[in-house]
């Protein structure tokens, strides 16, 4: 279980979550709102990268903070950016990062296969198309096997077959006590295979509810 | 993976990523091999290391320790800068950040790959300017690997830790060498003490016996406990 507690993040005068305070159980939840209404900055708090101003937050009860190595292991975060070494080929990178998660290499080429990128394991990340890096970044943060995923715009330049790739990869990976979180403006790719929904307007909750209650299966 | 293991992987992914862009190394070694060359031209042709020079009368030898050191430092400082870079850009910085990692190992790969870096500028260096300026290496040269060892370890731990400080800033450029620099004078001081000792026919008698041999160890220790135990402050 995730909380939040009157968490808010100001970036001088600028407020990106005011108050916010949420309760999310396992499941993939979407995270909709418009541009600057505060679904990246809610998904840096939950990585613990960046510091609210005031609030807290909880993961299972122990207090968020990327000094804690063995939360840091169960989080697995695709922000704006790639986070892949540009000069590194994709599986060198994927390998890489699943090492240094202590999870075998094999999975890094499952995860290829799975979004379709097994063809493009040994070019290098900084010569991929965006949506290609899009999908890249999506494996690399599932390639440590986390519990919570925390996915920032991950249709963002993807083709309808690209992004059920993305799809089937996040409800394959998912299992009953894993937390997704999908922030998107648009909702239309996320609604039909998340349990719940949360609006952010302005840093606020504007309305949040559970779309539905049985697993989903990967299509 | 075990500590070790994770900290080598980033080292060699540091060294892989260096290999094919090639974006620290060359305008390092540009930058020694043209200082270098500028000061054949600028120093006097003597051979007498132990000879004084111009209107101070400073000793030869002190001189090109000196400007050896100094070359190595600047340069060094280019490789410091980059030193962050390749994890700034596609944000790679918070995806290594998010590893189960202690900050003490990003820290020691960083410090490490800076080592390799400033060694392989010193590699090419000493040679050239044993070359331009006739010191006869002959047999000091053990010595002087043991004492540009002890300034490269302290050199990358402080060059490492004040280039993650700098990276959190938009002028890092400019602030690498402010913060660094005073810091880095005791170690340098050493370094040209020591070095110079070793130009003029010194031997591990005298240069272990002097004060700035124990200083130089002294500060590598130091900043190396210092910098991983306060990297996790400076990258958070």
């Amino acid at each position: 279980m995730i909380a939040l507690d009157n968490v808010s993040v100001l970036y001088g005068r600028t407020v990106a979550l005011d108050a916010l305070s949420l309760a999310l159980p396992p499941g993939i939840i979407g995270l909709f709102g418009q541009n600057g209404s505060g679904k990246s900055t809610l998904l840096r708090v939950l990585t613990g990268l960046l510091r609210p101003t005031s609030g807290t937050v909880t993961i299972d009860g122990r207090p968020v903070r990327s000094s804690d190595e063995s939360l840091r292991a169960r989080i697995g975060y695709a922000g704006h950016a790639s986070g892949l070494y540009a000069r590194l080929t994709l599986i060198e990178n994927l390998e890489l990062f699943a090492g240094l998660h202590d999870v075998p290499p094999a999975r890094a080429q499952e995860l290829l296969a799975n979004l379709g990128l097994a063809g493009r394991a040994r070019t290098a990340a900084g010569e991929l198309s965006a949506g290609l890096t899009r999908r890249a970044a999506v494996a690399r943060a599932l390639v440590g096997d986390p519990d919570l995923l925390l996915l920032d715009e991950p249709y963002a330049n993807l083709d309808d077959d690209a992004a059920g790739l993305v799809t089937n990869t996040i409800v394959a990976w998912h299992t009953p006590e894993r937390t997704c979180l999908v922030a998107t403006h648009g909702a239309k790719r996320v609604k039909p295979y998340a349990h719940a929904g949360i609006i952010l307007q302005r840093g606020r909750l504007v309305t949040h509810g559970l779309y539905r209650r049985e697993p989903v299966e990967a299509t | 993976m075990t500590f070790v293991a994770k900290t080598a992987a980033l080292v060699k992914k540091d060294l892989r990523t260096e290999l094919r862009g090639r974006d620290t190394l060359p305008p390092m070694l540009v930058f020694a091999f043209v200082v270098s060359l500028l000061l054949a031209f600028t120093l006097p042709g003597s051979h007498d290391l132990s000879g004084r020079i111009g209107v101070a009368g400073a000793k030869l030898g002190d001189v090109l320790a000196g400007f050896m050191w100094v070359t190595v430092l600047f340069a060094g400082l280019i490789g410091f800068g980059r030193t962050f870079e390749v994890e700034r850009e596609d944000g790679g910085l918070d995806a290594l950040l998010l590893v189960p990692l202690d900050r003490s190992g990003l820290f020691a790969a960083k410090a490490v790959a800076n080592l390799l870096f400033i060694a392989a500028i010193e590699v090419p260096l000493i040679p050239l300017f044993a070359l331009l300026f006739g010191i006869a290496l002959g047999t000091v040269w053990p010595l002087l690997l043991l004492v540009v060892f002890l300034v490269d370890v302290g050199f990358a731990a402080l060059g490492t830790l004040f280039a993650s400080l700098a990276a959190q800033t938009r002028s890092r450029e400019l602030i690498l060498p402010i913060l660094a620099l005073p810091a880095l004078v005791p170690i340098f001081i050493a370094a040209v003490e020591l070095t110079s000792q070793l130009f003029t026919g010194g031997d591990l008698r005298a240069i272990s016996g002097d004060g700035w041999f124990g200083i130089l160890v002294a500060f590598d220790v130091i900043f190396t406990v210092v910098g991983a135990l306060t990297f996790e402050f400076a990258v958070d």
